[in-house]
């Protein structure tokens, strides 16, 4: 008997114990696929890619607290330029930034979403080549396509921290695991700017010239969003020479143009609806993917132009009000209220609503790498050409008498005024303006300073005027500080030292 | 297992006793008692040795355990290097042979009973005194390249905005001075300023800047002083007393209150505590010359006195010497400008005041004093001269001149304040344009309407006028003679008339200010409708009233007949 229960006791534990370990103590997440399952076909690197691109658009599920990337973009590129004033709905972050009081506890100075979007980057680069073993079907050609992707998204990001923050960590491996190392000191900005230009370079030598459709050609990235991020980081590393050859390979593309038509259409065309003639790289906000400009410009307004944008920069011809420049009022302002209309507008009359105001997020136009390349040739002494380029630009945008200015083409000093001043009316509230002040004042060894001062102090708060100019002439302090929680997390981050 | 239990029984008990100590040993529990680990400021100088000086000002002064208590404090933290550096500045080898009072000021100076971050900082002071008494500035500076935030001009803030439990620390690099001169005594000591100080003098105001801030007096009157260099006065042709007593002294008596010379340095001295922060928020600065005041504007970086348009003529002002002004003094501030200034003798002159004149309808071009026109409403955030209570915008409406509704007013324009009462629009206050100091008759004038408005209440600087306008009420076009009318407070106040403007006399104003002044316009009922006004003429009372006229639907005035 004994023996007997024994026997079916042993069997039962067997039985039990065999079944048992298959599928409920294998440790799977429910939700997701893990990295073994992934990288299998092109249809999965395909699928990372627009990953990337929809991290870019908003911040991926699970992810609380940061702002959409595009919102970042704007407030590095705008707030500290001279064209922005708090709406009633400012924070304080927000308000300190504009004042040039930023301390390093500002919640605007994470860089979580650069870095995010930069892993997600990384991870493309290192892992879809292994699926080449995998996939016959996957060309070489189609890998490389990907991979120009992935590398000109991570050039553009890390380009835009060290525009922003100067010397920034560079990771260029993908964190797959907790036993990385995060302890990463920061790179150079000199080397960043050259890291990227390896990136662009190669992504070039990889790039798609066209996906077949609009919306793919100018919300990912082609040759000619490459082309004009390497004018851009020529630009500000002062090769001057190679920002006009990069320029010229968009510009005789012949696959862009200025759009002409009426002052509404305009509008229409190549903001509210986007993906025009006029465009190189936009984000793709839809109507199920919608952007945050509705509610930081319109609903609840945290931005407005500064009171006097639309008279100092697009000029008003206060004895004709049909003279106007197509890009100031109801493009860029709503005169009176100061709003920025560029993102929350579907004709210069009507504006979207709150459910459809899908404006896209634009990061390069062709007018930016027309006048990149003016700024260029200005740099080359070639002014004349310079000043050629803004005068089409402001012909076809029907610019205002009041704002043509009389440029000596051979004065470096004023065409380039004029270039900041025609850059200021075209690219208005496109996360631009902060960008084209610094990469201009910096140049030579900071000696265009009065660029920089001048703007701050234009809407400087009276009674902080003096303190903002005094702190704006240490070049540092054009450069954000790491975030408290970086530095508490990364011991081998080194403060800016501004920020003491 | 076995072999335990061959153990004998004493031996079994004790390892029993001693397995049971073990475990009871390691299960101590260590209870956290407090919930905030942050030290509060004394304890925080005790923990970090680089500040044990200014830790030993505070023992010495017995301000240790006060700085221990929980409160909010700002404390500005001289360094150890610093504290030295003040040691030899006094002669002293070690704190102890400081008296004790000066340490005492010493560290009130750098305390502050309310928490203040750097990025509270402007170009002025800090808006809470420190525990001395004495304003603390602010402001930033550059030093080869490097910039720093600045506090009372020669302390660089090395380390800012450490938290602790009682408040925040800035660490500065230099040990802060109070300021023990008098603004008499302060202007003295400067060379270049001898003629002035000798007008001080001759004028009686040398003793009166010479009075130290009484610290139980709660009107702490602290003054600021408007002084110029010898080199301006030169400039202006004042090499010497007699010039400036032969030019301004009417009354050959300097120190009567009443003579021009006494005037002329009453005018440069303010009531009041101002750093140039303050000089450049305040468009109107009160003097001690009675009812004189200084207009103060910033023009770009340079802060402009006097300068004004009047009449559309710009009378150029004198500008603020920035890298001289903000001398702190005991009782006061010091600035320095760069040219001459006088009070102004103005002759009353008439201020037609177009309610629509705002910047901001200035803005909406496409139908700003247009020839079609158009409406615009505005929210009150969005002005800089007007304000009211409420939350409903107000209109700017122009019609093709005399067309449409209001294209019979001035500029063929009203504003229209649709719903004027209680929780839509109400006490709706302009600001008017400078108004030279005079009496005064206020004309306003309206669109009037059958229905649905009624009485409004007007205001100047907060003080009632007599008469209140009837929205109601259309001009008379009969025959009588307009003089008629004007006794009896009415008048056409466009040309031609139109039967739907109406202009209304609503009182004598004695301005006593040459300045920008107050219009406040109250309904008295509940409106349903629109009201909608054109202009409020200010004109002197010996001037006459009636003419000129506006243009109706023009910008000009009218011919007079």
């Amino acid at each position: 008997m004994q023996t007997k229960i024994k026997t079916i006791l042993a069997i039962f534990i067997v039985f039990v114990s065999a079944t048992s370990c298959d599928n409920y103590l294998d440790l799977k997440p429910q939700d997701g696929i893990v990295r073994e399952e992934f990288w299998k076909t092109k249809e999965d690197i395909q699928a990372a890619v627009i990953g990337i691109y929809s991290s870019l658009l908003n911040s991926p599920p699970g992810v609380a607290g940061d702002l959409p990337m595009s919102e970042y973009l704007f407030i590095y590129g705008e707030l500290r330029g001279d064209m922005i004033a708090p709406g009633a709905n400012v924070t304080e972050d927000e308000r300190d930034m504009m004042n040039t009081n930023i301390v390093a506890a500002n919640d605007l100075t994470s860089w979580s979403p650069f870095y995010r979007t930069i892993n997600y980057c990384n991870t493309v680069i290192d892992l879809a080549p292994t699926v080449k073993d995998q996939d016959p079907t996957l060309s070489q050609d189609q890998l490389n396509h990907f991979l120009s992707e992935a590398l000109a998204i991570r050039a553009y990001l890390y380009f835009t921290l060290a525009r922003t923050f100067k010397d920034v960590p560079l990771k260029l491996t993908a964190t797959l695991t907790d036993v990385d190392n995060f302890q990463l000191a920061a790179t150079p900005q000199k080397e960043v700017f050259a890291q990227v230009i390896k990136d662009l370079k190669q992504a070039e030598a990889y790039a798609v010239e066209s996906y077949g459709d609009q919306a793919s050609n100018k919300g990912r990235i082609t040759l000619y969003a490459i082309e004009a991020m390497l004018t851009d980081v020529y630009l500000w590393t002062d090769n001057y020479q190679e920002a006009v050859t990069a320029a010229d390979k968009v510009i005789n593309s012949n696959k862009f143009k200025l759009i002409q038509t009426g002052s509404s259409t305009w509008f229409n065309t190549v903001y509210a609806k986007g993906n025009s003639e006029e465009s190189i790289f936009e984000f793709q906000y839809t109507t199920s993917n919608l952007g945050p400009f509705y509610n930081i410009f319109s609903l609840r307004p945290e931005f407005l132009a500064s009171a006097n944008a639309l008279e100092d920069v697009f000029g008003i011809d206060f004895t004709n009000p049909n003279n106007k420049d197509i890009r100031g009022e109801y493009a860029s302002i709503v005169p009176g209220s100061n709003q920025i209309y560029k993102f929350v507008g579907l004709t210069n009359d009507i504006r979207k609503e709150l459910q459809t105001a899908d404006t896209h997020w634009f990061v390069y136009r062709y007018t930016d790498v027309l006048l990149m390349k003016a700024e260029a040739l200005a740099e080359l002494n070639q002014g004349a050409e310079a000043l050629k380029i803004i005068e089409d630009i402001r012909l076809k945008r029907k610019a205002i008498d009041m704002t043509a200015q009389v440029a000596d083409p051979g004065n470096k000093y004023d065409v380039i005024n004029y270039l900041m001043d025609e850059r200021a009316r075209e690219f208005a509230f496109e996360g631009k303006r902060w960008f084209d002040i610094l990469r201009n004042a910096r140049r030579n060894n900071y000696a265009r300073m009065d660029i920089l001062i001048d703007a701050a102090i234009t809407n400087a708060p009276a009674d902080q005027q003096q303190t903002i100019k005094a702190k704006l002439k240490d070049p540092n302090s054009h450069y954000l500080p790491i975030n408290t929680y970086e530095l508490y997390t990364n011991k081998a981050l080194v403060q800016n030292p501004f920020y003491k | 297992m076995k072999r335990i239990l061959r153990l004998p029984r004493l031996l079994r008990l004790t390892l029993l006793f001693f397995i049971v100590l073990a475990f009871q040993n390691c299960t101590e529990q260590k209870i956290k008692e407090g919930t905030d680990e942050t030290v509060n400021i004394t304890d925080y100088l005790r923990q970090n040795e680089q500040y044990s000086m200014f830790l030993e000002i505070l023992d010495l002064t017995n301000y240790a355990s006060f700085m221990n208590t929980y409160g909010t404090y700002t404390l500005f933290l001289p360094t150890n290097e610093a504290v030295k550096a003040y040691l030899k500045d006094v002669g002293a080898s070690s704190l102890k042979e400081v008296p004790i009072e000066d340490l005492k000021n010493i560290a009130k100076l750098h305390i502050l009973d309310q928490k203040i971050n750097t990025t509270d900082f402007t170009d002025g002071k800090i808006a809470t005194p420190s525990m001395y008494g004495q304003y603390l500035i602010t402001g930033a500076s550059n030093i080869n390249g490097i910039s720093s935030i600045t506090v009372n001009k020669v302390s660089s803030i090395v380390a800012s905005n450490i938290e602790v439990g009682n408040g925040v620390i800035h660490v500065i690099d230099k040990v802060m001075r109070i300021a023990d001169k008098t603004l008499a005594k302060t202007i003295e000591d400067n060379p270049s300023l001898s003629l002035f100080t000798e007008t001080l003098k001759a004028t009686g105001w040398y003793d009166k800047l010479n009075i130290p801030i009484n610290k139980d007096d709660k009107e702490k009157n602290y003054l600021s002083v408007l002084a110029q260099t010898n080199d301006v006065f030169k400039a202006a042709g004042f090499n010497s007393l007699a010039d400036l007593k032969k030019r301004y002294s009417h009354l050959n008596d300097p120190m009567n209150p009443k003579d021009s010379l006494n005037l002329y340095i009453s005018y440069r001295i303010l009531p009041r505590l101002m750093y140039l922060a303050d000089l450049a928020v305040t468009p109107a600065l009160e003097t001690m010359a009675p009812l004189e005041v200084i207009s103060a504007k910033l023009d770009k970086e340079t802060i402009l006195l006097n300068e004004e348009v009047f009449n559309g003529v710009l009378e150029k002002g004198s500008s603020v010497n920035r890298d001289l002004s903000d001398v702190t003094a005991s009782n006061g501030t010091l600035h320095l400008v760069n040219a001459n200034f006088a009070i102004k003798k103005r002759l009353p002159a008439p201020v037609y005041f177009d309610f629509c004149d705002q910047p901001e309808f200035r803005k909406l071009t496409s139908i700003f004093r247009t020839a079609i026109g158009g409406r615009q409403s505005l929210a009150k955030s969005q002005f800089s001269d007007v304000t009211w209570d409420g939350t409903d915008v107000i209109t700017y409406y122009k019609d093709p001149a005399n067309g449409g509704t209001v294209g019979f007013g001035w500029h063929g324009d009203c504003l229209e304040i649709n719903r004027l009462r209680d929780g839509n629009v109400q006490n709706i206050a302009f600001k008017t344009p400078v108004i030279i100091k005079g009496k005064y008759k206020v004309w306003i004038s309206y669109r009037a309407q059958t229905t649905k408005v009624g009485l409004v209440k007007v205001f100047f600087d907060g003080k009632e006028l007599p008469r209140q306008i009837n929205m109601l009420e259309f001009v008379n076009t009969s025959s009588i003679p307009e003089r008629v009318l004007e006794s009896q407070g009415y008048k056409r106040h466009v040309s031609p008339t139109s039967s739907k403007m109406n202009c209304r006399l609503v009182g004598t104003i004695d301005v006593t200010t040459t300045a920008r002044h107050t219009l406040t316009l109250q309904s008295q009922s509940a409106f349903s409708a629109q009201a909608w006004f054109d202009v409020a003429e200010f004109r002197p009372v010996d001037m006459d009233q009636l003419y000129p006229k506006f243009q109706a639907g023009g910008d000009g005035f009218a011919p007079i007949p």
